[in-house]
Parts: structure tokens; C-alpha cells; sequence
């Protein structure tokens, strides 16, 4: 420890020392050189200790799109493991044990280390360009919020590191909700850990939420009104307003379980505050943690599928205020998940009601995108197929979701795969789908290089395929009454139809398989995309401009473009024949081929099989 | 304070680099896993690293001109916090607190792990305000 605390102030004394007395303003030979848009702020140092002691928010954001790439890929192999185990009844690949710790570790990483990180990855990036921001309000606050993630997600894991050690220290098996007593009498210490790495993952997307809420409140350009404030910020503020009202009661609620476990306290024990307790606290903050998900990524296909439909969002003053709607609602639903446990029957019809009522404010959403398609002149696009993909998925587990809030309906299914499927359609075939839409739609202006169209639709239709057949075999199983979270299920035929709950189970496998190839491609794509890639010079490289959609983000992307002289169209006339044929095509009222006008962003798009 | 010294912000934003924030989440994790484990010279250290960091950060922000006062501040927070939690296990005057210091119980450890690590900090910040050039702070 005293070599730690003497290697750091070594480190905090070189860093220090280099920003205080020896600034390298104009030091060209000091600027990290990875990132092609500094020419504002050429101060940063080289290598590693640039990407540690960033706080550039477009740094961060690349930073936390990373980390979150890695959660997404072990959470994945983890469910991988566990489909194949799933293949046949009885165990046979890996213990039961061990497939409790994966189901664990699975939805705690999909949720706290994917799905929130990612969010805040795009967030990071474009909140402060679209609404005009030189960078968040608290600048080194977003950086200590990146940084507690990796540690969290080191704590969560830590108990599968020391399975090969020989000490007593294992995975949690708690599953994600953590329920009472079974998590307050594990006396694992992989439990604790988890535990610390949580309440560490909800400190940091407190910070983060405090700071978008500050940004957007207080850093807005002049020109950015609540009125013209875009669809994707105003879903991040509602965001993290829950965020600010549910993230910290998680916390707390883990701190209590934690003095539970080690301190001998009674907040969800049986003699004092009892298990049903736990419940309801963590699903006060379970349930808004839903909406924390989703409603940033129905902002960025509120965002995206307009400028792919040609026409502006329908109805968009509706759809901000069904966003609004969704966040307050989403904190008087909770109990839906607890229709099995009990509780008095009246208010349990109460929130039924209110769960029923969310309903209304996602239709309005469904409505509006499906309107805004609605004689559009539809260019499937990548990003496009994502946001179209999105929203049917959406219909699927929205509507699943309306008959698991009716009580007599929930009693039936709860606890069955019929739930797994309903919100698998929800967080991969929503969240995920979204944020590989954002990924490829923004990736010409993170990376400056276009990606490849034919593998980005060989990850579509893989994943689209994949999805569908993955969660649709799963609410037929929950028909057949398959309990979910069991590492086998080799019951007596007698009592239920074993041979097709285990096709499906099987079926359930494939398409879980054929989201992973679509992942691997995406990924290859993306990684080779951006080392070989031939780069943008085109500042609309989506041409919206030509339907008035061009947003702030692809405005600045332009201004990076000039100042680093890239600007296809500024450079002197050495403009490619592609890039004149864009500038030909806009100005031509539109009659061109969808696919033509599409791809036509710059010359290197043509050397090189690009999205359109 | 950060108000009345926007010189101090404007080249820190500029540069958009600070070597504090990973000081400070080693801070936050070492004392957690520390103060949890009972694991003394984790709590320690990982304290020491969060107030310090605090401290630093705070004034590279511009929000304080030198970082030895809110360090002292902090440190005294911690003293009380400490010995708040040893108050907890413990009835009766000095001698009691004391006795309990030679105890074998974690909850009592914890507390006077925390208080001499906000001790620690706090004699850091007294002895750099009287030692520590001020120009280093400008």
C-alpha cells in the first residue's frame, strides 16, 4: 500500500508537473495523435496517460462506447454458455452452480455495464455538440464517473477471476434482483463484492445523470431553446432525472444488504424489516431503471429514422411529451413485479392500472415513428434498418408487456420464460438495436471513416433473425409453463410437454447463436472499418441536408472537416467526381435512386463497399 | 470561489486533462473494499487517496486557491465519522473509547481506521499549509 500511494504521487507529480509548468500549447509533437479533431484543444499528452487523465467529453464517450462493447461481449458469452447448457435437460456442460453465477453475472452486466454505460457513451459524445456545448457542465465529474465503472465491473466479476485460485471466494448466485434472504445468506464473499461494484457502477451513473441534468440545463448554446432542445438531449434529461431519484435508493438499498450480510443487522430479515422489503426497494428502483434504458434509445431513433424517412419527426411535441410521461409513470408501476408475492389485492389492482397506463405514452411513440415512416422516401440504411427494426421489436415486447401487467394474466406467466421473452424483446431487440442503429449512424463523425454496408446488413438480418426466433421460442415456452433462471429441466413428461419445451429450447439456442455471428461481424466490421477505413470527406455523408434534417452534430463534424482542410467540397476543387455528383444530386429535386443519392457521399465510399 | 477566478478554469478547460479523477475512483474503491474487509492499510491508503484527490481536484478546478484546508476540513469530517461509529460500540467516557481500541471487534476497528485516517489527512493539511510554497498554487 505505501508503494501504491508512492507510485501515485510520482504519477500526480510527472502530470502536474507537465500541466502547471510546462504547457504544450502548440507542442505538436505532445498531442495525442489518435484522435483527428483537436485542432481546438491540441494540449493533450500521448499514448496511455492521455486516455487516463482525459476529460474531454468526445474522449469519454469513446471511452465508456469501449468499455461498454467489452461488458456487451462477456455478458454474451456468458449467455452463450448457458444456452448450450440449455440444449438438453439435464446438466451436461457446465454445474448448475456455475450457470447461477452466469445467469447472474449476465443481467447484472447487460443492465449496469452495458446497457448504462453505452447510453452514456452516446450521450457523452452528442449532447454537448447537439445542444451546443463546448464540453459538460463538470468536466473532471464525468471523468471520475467513466472511471469508477472498471473497478465496478472488476468487483462484479472478481468472483469468476478466483475460481482458479485457491481461496474460498466464488461467483454470486444471487441472480440479478438479489432477492432476500437467498442473498443476505450466501455467505460467499464473491456476494459482497458484486454487491461493492454495483453500489460503485450506481455512484457513477449518479454523477453522470447530475451532470447531463447541469449540461442541458446550463450549457446550451444560444441558439438551442427548450422549444428547438433535440429529441435525443431531451430523452437524456429525462434519463437522468430518474436516474437521480432511483439510482440512489439502489445504492442504499445495497448498503443495507451489505450490513445484513456482514454486520448482523435486520432491515431484510425475516424478524425485522422482512424479505418483501427488499423487493419493493429494488424494484422502486428496478422498474425506472426500465425506462433509464429505453427512453434514451427511443430518443436517438426518434433522432435517427427521420432522416432516413426524409421527413421530420411527426408529431414531435408528443413524443417529448410522452417521454415526460413514461419517466413520471415509471416510478408508480413497481408492484408489477410483485403481483406474485402476496401483497393486498386493492393495491395491487392500483398498479395494475398504472402499469396498463404506460401503455398510452409508448403508443404515442409507436404512432409517431410509424407516421413519420408514413410516405417517407424510406432509405434503408443500416442505421435505418435498426430503427425499423427497433420499433417492430417494440411492438412485441410492448404488447407482452400489456398482458404481464394484467394481474390474472401475470399470475399465470410470472416466473416463466414468457417474462424472459417479453423483456429480452425489449433489451435486445430495442436497447441494443438502437445502439447499434447510433453506432453505425454517427460512426462517420466518431471515427471519421464509413463502415461497410454489406457486413452492416449481414448483422442486421442476423440479429433481426436471431432475435425473433431467441425470444419468440421463449414465450412459447413460457406457454408451456417453462420456469425461468433453472439450469435444467428434466421433469416428468407426464406433468408438461418435455420433447417441445425442449425443441424449443434447442430453437431458443440457434437464434441465441445467430445474434452472436451477427455481433462478431458487427464487430469485425467496426474494428477493421476504422483501422482501414477510407475516410470521410463529406460532411453529410447521410445527405440530409437535402430534406432539411441535417442536425448539429454533422454541422460541427463539418467545421472539424474545414478545420482539418478534409472538406471534400472546400479543398481547392480537387473534389472527387463523387463528391460533385452528391452536390449534382441534391440540387436535383430528389427524382434520383434512392440507393444512388445514398451512397454517393464521397469518393472513398465508392473504393470502398459502404452504407448508404 | 470558482466564480471570482474564471483565470483559473479557462486554461484547465482547454487543456481537457486532469490526473485526478482516477486518483480519486482509487480513493472511493480502496476504501470501500477496505472499510468492508476490515483490511486496515486498504482503508487507509484508500482514504488517504480520497481526500487528497478531493482536495486536488478542488483546486485544480479553481474552486480553492491551495488544497490544504478542505484537505484538514476532510480530515476532521473523517476524525468525527470515525469516532461516531466507534460511539456506536461504546458506552461511557475516554477510558471507555480506550478500552475499546484493544477490543477484538470489527465495527470498533473500522471506526478508528477511519478516524486515524482522517487524522492523518488532517495533519497533511496542517503541516503543507505552513511548509508548501503558496506560488505552487497559482
Amino acid at each position: 500500500m505505501g508503494a501504491l500511494l508512492v507510485g501515485i504521487g510520482a504519477f500526480l507529480a510527472r502530470t502536474e508537473n507537465w500541466r502547471a509548468y510546462a504547457p504544450l500549447a502548440g507542442d505538436p509533437a505532445a498531442t495525442g495523435g489518435s484522435h483527428e479533431h483537436e485542432q481546438g484543444h491540441g494540449h493533450k499528452p500521448s499514448g496511455i496517460i492521455r486516455w487516463l487523465t482525459t476529460v474531454d467529453h468526445k474522449d469519454i464517450g469513446v471511452l465508456y462506447g469501449t468499455y461498454g462493447v467489452i461488458a456487451f461481449l462477456w455478458g454474451g458469452v456468458a449467455v452463450l454458455l448457458m444456452r448450450l447448457e440449455l440444449t438438453t435437460p439435464t446438466s451436461t456442460l457446465i454445474e448448475p452452480s456455475l450457470y447461477n453465477a452466469l445467469l447472474t453475472s449476465h443481467g447484472i452486466t447487460m443492465l449496469f455495464l452495458f446497457g448504462t454505460p453505452i447510453i452514456a457513451a452516446f450521450a457523452n459524445y452528442f449532447v454537448p455538440l447537439l445542444i451546443g456545448a463546448d464540453d459538460m457542465a463538470f468536466p473532471r465529474i464525468n471523468a471520475i464517473a467513466f472511471w469508477l465503472l472498471p473497478p465496478g465491473a472488476l468487483l462484479i466479476w472478481a468472483g469468476f477471476f478466483t475460481i482458479p485460485l485457491p481461496v474460498d471466494i466464488g461467483p454470486a448466485q444471487t441472480s440479478w434482483t438479489m432477492y432476500a434472504p437467498l442473498s443476505a445468506q450466501q455467505p460467499n464473499p464473491g456476494v459482497d463484492l458484486m454487491m461493492l461494484g454495483l453500489h460503485l457502477t450506481g455512484v457513477s451513473a449518479t454523477m453522470g445523470a447530475i451532470n447531463f441534468i447541469a449540461t442541458i440545463f446550463t450549457e446550451r448554446g444560444e441558439n438551442v431553446t427548450w422549444a428547438n432542445l433535440d429529441i435525443f438531449s431531451w430523452t437524456v434529461l429525462t434519463q437522468s432525472g430518474l436516474i437521480l431519484f432511483s439510482f440512489p435508493l439502489l445504492g442504499s438499498a445495497l448498503i443495507m444488504l451489505l450490513l445484513d450480510r456482514n454486520f448482523g443487522t435486520t432491515f431484510f430479515a425475516v424478524e425485522g424489516g422482512g424479505p418483501i422489503l427488499w423487493q419493493h426497494l429494488f424494484w422502486f428502483f428496478g422498474h425506472p431503471e426500465v425506462y433509464i434504458l429505453v427512453l434514451p434509445m427511443m430518443g436517438l431513433v426518434s433522432w435517427i429514422l427521420p432522416k432516413f424517412a426524409g421527413r421530420k419527426l411527426f408529431g414531435f411535441k408528443f413524443v417529448v411529451y410522452s417521454t415526460l410521461a413514461i419517466g413520471v409513470l415509471s416510478f408508480g408501476v413497481w408492484a408489477h413485479h410483485m403481483f406474485g408475492s402476496g401483497m393486498d389485492p386493492r393495491i395491487r389492482a392500483s398498479f395494475m392500472a398504472t402499469s396498463l397506463a404506460i401503455a398510452i405514452p409508448s403508443a404515442v411513440k409507436t404512432f409517431n415513428w410509424i407516421t413519420t415512416l408514413w410516405n417517407g422516401r424510406i432509405r434503408l440504411t443500416a442505421p435505418m434498418l435498426f430503427c425499423i427494426g427497433f420499433v417492430s421489436n417494440f411492438v412485441l415486447g410492448g404488447i407482452t408487456g400489456v398482458f404481464l401487467a394484467a394481474i390474472p394474466v401475470n399470475l399465470v406467466l410470472h416466473e416463466t420464460y414468457y417474462v424472459v421473452g417479453h423483456f429480452h424483446y425489449i433489451v435486445m431487440g430495442m436497447i441494443a438495436f438502437a445502439g447499434f442503429g447510433a453506432i453505425y449512424y454517427w460512426f462517420p463523425i466518431v471515427t471519421g471513416k464509413m463502415y461497410q454496408k454489406t457486413l452492416a446488413k449481414w448483422h442486421f438480418w442476423l440479429s433481426m433473425i436471431g432475435v425473433n426466433i431467441t425470444f419468440f421460442s421463449m414465450l412459447l415456452m413460457g406457454y408451456l409453463g417453462m420456469p425461468r433462471r433453472y439450469a435444467t429441466y428434466d421433469f416428468n413428461p407426464a406433468l408438461a410437454p418435455l420433447a417441445s419445451v425442449e425443441l424449443l429450447h434447442q430453437v431458443t439456442t440457434f437464434g441465441a447463436f445467430l445474434i452472436g455471428l451477427g455481433t462478431l461481424v458487427w464487430l469485425w466490421n467496426i474494428v477493421q472499418s476504422w483501422a482501414e477505413g477510407p475516410e470521410i470527406t463529406d460532411p453529410d455523408p447521410w445527405n440530409t441536408k437535402r430534406d432539411g434534417l441535417h442536425g448539429r452534430e454533422f454541422a460541427w463534424f463539418e467545421e472539424q472537416l474545414a478545420a482539418d482542410g478534409k472538406l471534400a467540397t472546400t479543398d481547392g476543387g480537387e473534389a472527387s467526381d463523387a463528391s460533385r455528383g452528391s452536390s449534382e444530386l441534391r440540387s436535383d429535386g430528389g427524382e434520383a435512386d434512392e440507393e444512388q443519392l445514398a451512397t454517393d457521399g464521397d469518393a472513398e465510399e465508392q473504393a470502398q463497399p459502404t452504407d448508404d | 470561489m470558482g466564480a471570482d477566478r474564471p483565470e483559473a478554469t479557462a486554461p484547465d478547460r482547454r487543456d481537457k486533462t486532469s490526473p485526478w479523477p482516477v486518483v480519486v475512483v482509487l480513493g472511493i474503491v480502496l476504501s470501500e473494499v477496505g472499510i468492508l474487509f476490515n483490511l486496515y492499510p486498504v482503508s487507509v491508503t484508500g482514504l488517504l487517496l480520497f481526500t487528497g484527490s478531493v482536495a486536488g481536484i478542488v483546486t485544480e478546478a479553481g474552486y480553492a486557491v491551495r488544497p490544504w484546508r478542505l484537505l484538514v476540513g476532510l480530515g476532521a469530517a473523517f476524525v468525527v465519522v470515525g469516532l461516531l461509529i466507534v460511539g456506536s460500540q461504546v458506552d461511557g467516557g475516554l477510558a471507555s473509547y480506550l478500552d475499546a481500541a484493544a477490543r477484538d471487534d470489527g465495527i470498533v476497528q473500522r471506526g478508528y481506521t477511519v478516524a486515524a485516517a482522517g487524522a492523518i489527512a488532517a495533519l497533511v493539511g496542517i503541516v503543507g499549509s505552513r511548509t508548501v510554497d503558496r506560488v505552487v498554487f497559482r
